[in-house]
Parts: structure tokens; sequence; C-alpha cells
């Protein structure tokens, strides 16, 4: 329409800044997620949960450091995740829903989906910022523990080994916890539902396989794990980095690939089911 | 108790795809039973199955997924409303919500108990297992339906409530056991089967007394807090 044509001038500008692309809308998912997550950018109530979580992590990772500055080699890095494993399903319970059903409960996915944002980078930017939260709520405690225990003693370099262990085991909990967390989310669009079958699938995985590993059978025993997302983390680091912790046998390199496997497929179920906008 | 409003509360639980949520859980229960019951002996698997698998996961999470259901879905719509503008005592409403909660909650998990039980050692153990889930669900049933008056967050505080104060702390600091209505459910079937199988942490009388407190201090807080609420939008 030409300006004659205009009745009325009530001021309405066209946007004329640069328009960033599909690549800056991820980051910015990304971003929010990661500070939604721990309740930044948020009202002080929100951040109440996200940081008694930190302050429970940051309190064992204090236990830890004070045994091994003790001279105690029992507990090192990799040790905290599976101590911590209760905490951070309540916060994955919590934050997963939070990130992904308020979206599907307010209807706000078709209007993210009329921006240049593709499906896949929807799914894949709350699962990031997911991962990323959990791993954080570990690798940051365990850091603390490096910080405390590297400069008393001197082996500076054997504590950077650990630590860097001790991050992969984290990413490794943070990638099972996360693809499960968000895809089962993702299914359901009240928040409180979602959080209750998040803790159903994770709580009660962890009795059948405690029981089926129970029974007596040898490559039931070894084979048990692969059926809790809570224990299967715990065999990858296993498979990993030796210590007798869990008896998984000769199966290292299936719960190397259930460890690769289980948040791949999660990733991509999470994708094809954001095919439908609803639920 | 008004049949219309029970009426309502039942359909929202079972008209929705979220209810088909709640089989799983009790399958998985008698699925495991029935397997550890074929190759081990019932003292060996007893505890961990009926205890870690039935009463310490199947009913509380059953139970907070329901009895946070019932009132705070309704809280969270906004239809509460409707029902409170409505000329019905607020303990009426409170109470036709509670039935249905527990009812559901007690048929869920204790049906699935007490196929777990006989299969353990024979009905009598079933049957008193499911007594002991029933009046456990009545029990968890009233505090998460008061958590969902009192609070925005129900499902938050009651998963703490189950996943670290009753999970972790019971294990390891014995003084939280009195407090705890999974180690009530456990004392009350222990004693009413009179078996060896299951191991009761804290005293029957003490159990009795405190399930009664919970059930009723349930109840009486979510009353009075229905009394004075004041509708509000979804929280950040």
């Amino acid at each position: 329409m030409s300006e004659q044509s205009m009745i009325h001038d009530i001021g309405y500008q066209r946007y004329q800044g640069q328009r960033l692309g599909p690549r800056s809308i991820f980051g910015a998912l990304y971003v929010h997620g990661l500070r939604a997550a721990f309740g930044l950018g948020r009202s002080a109530k929100a951040k109440i949960f996200p940081w008694i979580a930190v302050g429970l992590i940051g309190v064992i990772a204090l236990v830890i450091a004070i045994a091994r500055s003790q001279g105690s080699d029992d507990v090192g890095y990799a040790d905290l995740p599976s101590i911590a494993s209760v905490v951070v399903l309540v916060f994955l319970a919590i934050v997963a829903p939070e990130l992904v059903s308020r979206d599907l409960r307010n209807n706000l996915l078709p209007l993210y989906f009329a921006r240049p944002v593709s499906r896949a980078a929807y799914a894949g930017a709350k699962l990031l910022s997911v991962v990323s939260a959990i791993w954080l709520m570990m690798a940051g405690p365990q850091t603390l523990i490096f910080a405390a225990s590297a400069f008393g003693q001197g082996d500076v370099f054997g504590e950077l080994r650990g630590l860097l262990g001790g991050w992969l085991v984290a990413a490794v909990y943070a990638f099972v916890f996360g693809g499960l967390g968000v895809l089962i989310a993702s299914l359901a669009s009240r928040r409180a539902f979602a959080a209750g079958a998040i803790a159903a699938v994770f709580l009660v995985t962890l009795p059948v396989a405690g029981v089926l590993m129970s029974l007596g059978n040898k490559t039931l025993e070894s084979l048990a794990p692969l059926a809790s997302p809570t224990m299967l983390p715990e065999g990858v680091r296993e498979a990993l980095f030796p210590a007798d912790n869990m008896p998984i046998g000769n199966y290292g390199p299936v719960y190397l690939a259930a460890g690769v496997l289980v948040p791949a497929l999660c990733a991509l179920q999470l994708i094809l089911r954001y095919k439908k906008v609803s639920l | 108790m008004n049949s219309t409003i029970a009426w309502i509360t039942a359909r929202g639980l079972f008209g929705r795809r979220r209810f088909l949520l709640l089989f799983p859980l009790p399958l998985i229960f008698i699925g495991i039973t029935a397997l550890a019951a074929s190759i081990d002996t019932a003292d060996e698997f007893a505890t961990p199955v009926l205890v870690g698998i039935g009463v310490a996961v199947v009913l509380p999470l059953v139970a907070l997924i329901v009895g946070t259901g019932v009132l705070g879905s309704e809280i969270d719509d906004g239809t509460i409303v409707h029902i409170l503008t409505k000329p019905v005592p607020r303990w009426k409403i409170v109470l036709s919500k509670m039935v249905v909660a527990s009812a559901v909650t007690a048929f869920v998990a204790g049906g699935s108990a007490f196929v777990a039980g006989w299969m353990t050692d024979g009905p009598k153990l079933g049957l008193a297992l499911a007594a002991a889930m029933v009046i456990g669900a009545i029990a968890y049933c009233s505090l998460f339906l008061a958590l969902s008056v009192v609070s925005r967050r129900p499902v938050l505080i009651g998963l703490l409530y189950i996943a670290i104060w009753e999970g972790l702390l019971s294990n390891v600091v014995s003084g939280t056991r009195v407090l705890s209505v999974q180690q009530y459910v456990v004392t009350l079937a222990q004693k009413l089967a009179g078996t060896d199988l299951l191991m009761s942490t804290v005293k029957l009388p003490a159990a009795i007394i405190m399930t009664v407190v919970v059930t009723l201090g349930g109840l009486y807080l979510a009353i009075t807090r229905l009394r004075s609420f004041s509708v509000a939008g979804e929280t950040s």
C-alpha cells in the first residue's frame, strides 16, 4: 500500500535493524533455559529450590573435600554424582517441566515455530539447557573439591586428572538424566504431572534394578543396572574407570554403548515429538 | 461429602490420558514380585520388593500424583472458583476430594500390594499389606491434599519429602523414621501379618497415633487454608 492510502498515521514503524538468524534464536533459547533452571531472571520464589539443591550438593562436596584433606582416598571426584543423584533427580523433575511443559500448557509452540527456528533447534536448545544445568550442578561442586584439595598437598596434576574424570562422569549423568527428563516432560502439559512422571520413572526403576541384581544370576547382576537410568551412568563410570563400584563383569562396552545410545535415542525421540505442536 | 464434587473429581482423574500414568507402577510392582518369587525364597526378597518398591515407591508416588491432582489441578485451572462460590461448606469440598483421592490411591496401591503380598507369603500377608497400604493411602493423600492448598508447588515439596526425607534421611538418621508415613505402613503391615519377613522400625502405638495425627492434621490444614483461599495466577 502506498503512503497516500493511509487514513491515520498512528506511528507504526517497521523494524530497521539487523535481523539475527536461527542460530541466535537457538542461543537465546539455550541461555534463557539455563538461566531459568537456576531461577535467574525469575521471581525470588523460583530461586529458592534450585539454590537449596545447589547448597545441598555443595555441602556434599565440602564433606568430600574435608575427607580427602584428612588423607582418605575412599571418595573422589567421580563419587560425587552418584551421592548427589537423588538431589539432582528432584532438580530435574522440577526444571525439565518448567522449561518444556509450560510452553505446551500456554500454547506457546505455534508462536515459537512462527519464527525462523526449526523444531529440532527448539528441542535441542531445551535439552541442552537442562543437560548443562545438571552438569553444572555436579561439575561446580567437583571444582570446589579440586580447589580445596589441589593446592593443599601439591599433586596438582593428579588432582586435575581426577577432576577431568569427574567432569566426564558428571556429563554422562547429565546426558542420561536430562535426555530422559526432557523427553518425559515434553509429553505432559501440566508441570505437576510431568514432575510426577519423571520421578516415577527414576524412582521405580532404581529398586527394580536393585532386586534384579540381588537375584543371584551372574549375567543378570551385571546387566540389571541398564534397567535403571540412575544406575546406568554408574555402570558407564565403572566401564570408564574400573574401581569395583558396580559388578558389571565383562559388559563394559555394553554400558559405554548404552551411555551414548540412551541420550541419543531420547534426543531423537524428542525431535520427532516436536513434529506435532500439540500433545 | 458432596456427591457432585466427588463425581466431578473422579471424572477429572479418569477422563484424561494422564490417568494411564498410574498403571505401569503397580504392574511393575507385581511383575517384579512374580519374577523374584519364581527365583528366590520369600525371606530374601520380601523387604527389597514389598517395602523397597511397593511401600517406598508405588504408594507415595501414586498418592502424590492423585493427592495433589484432585484439588491442585482445579487451583491451577482456576475452576476451583466455581466450586468455592457454591453454597457448599469448605470442609465438604475437602472431604469429597479426599475421599476420591484416597479411594483411587488405595485401589491402585492396595490392590497391587494384595497380589504381591499373596505371591510372597500367602493371603495373610497379602491382606495385611493391602490393609496397611489403604491406611497409608489415606495418610499420604491427606498430606498431599493439604500441600496442594498450602503451596503453589505441591509436587516439588512432596517429591522432596518422598525422595530426600523418606528415601535418604530415614536410612541414615533413625530419628526421622518417627516422622515418616512409609515407616508407619511397614509397621502396620508387619504387626497385622505377624510375620518376620518385614522389619518394623517404629513402635505400633506410635505408628497408629502418628498416622491419625498426620491424616487429621492434613485435613484440618486443608480445610482452614481453603476457608481463606485467595485466587491468583500461576507462579512464575
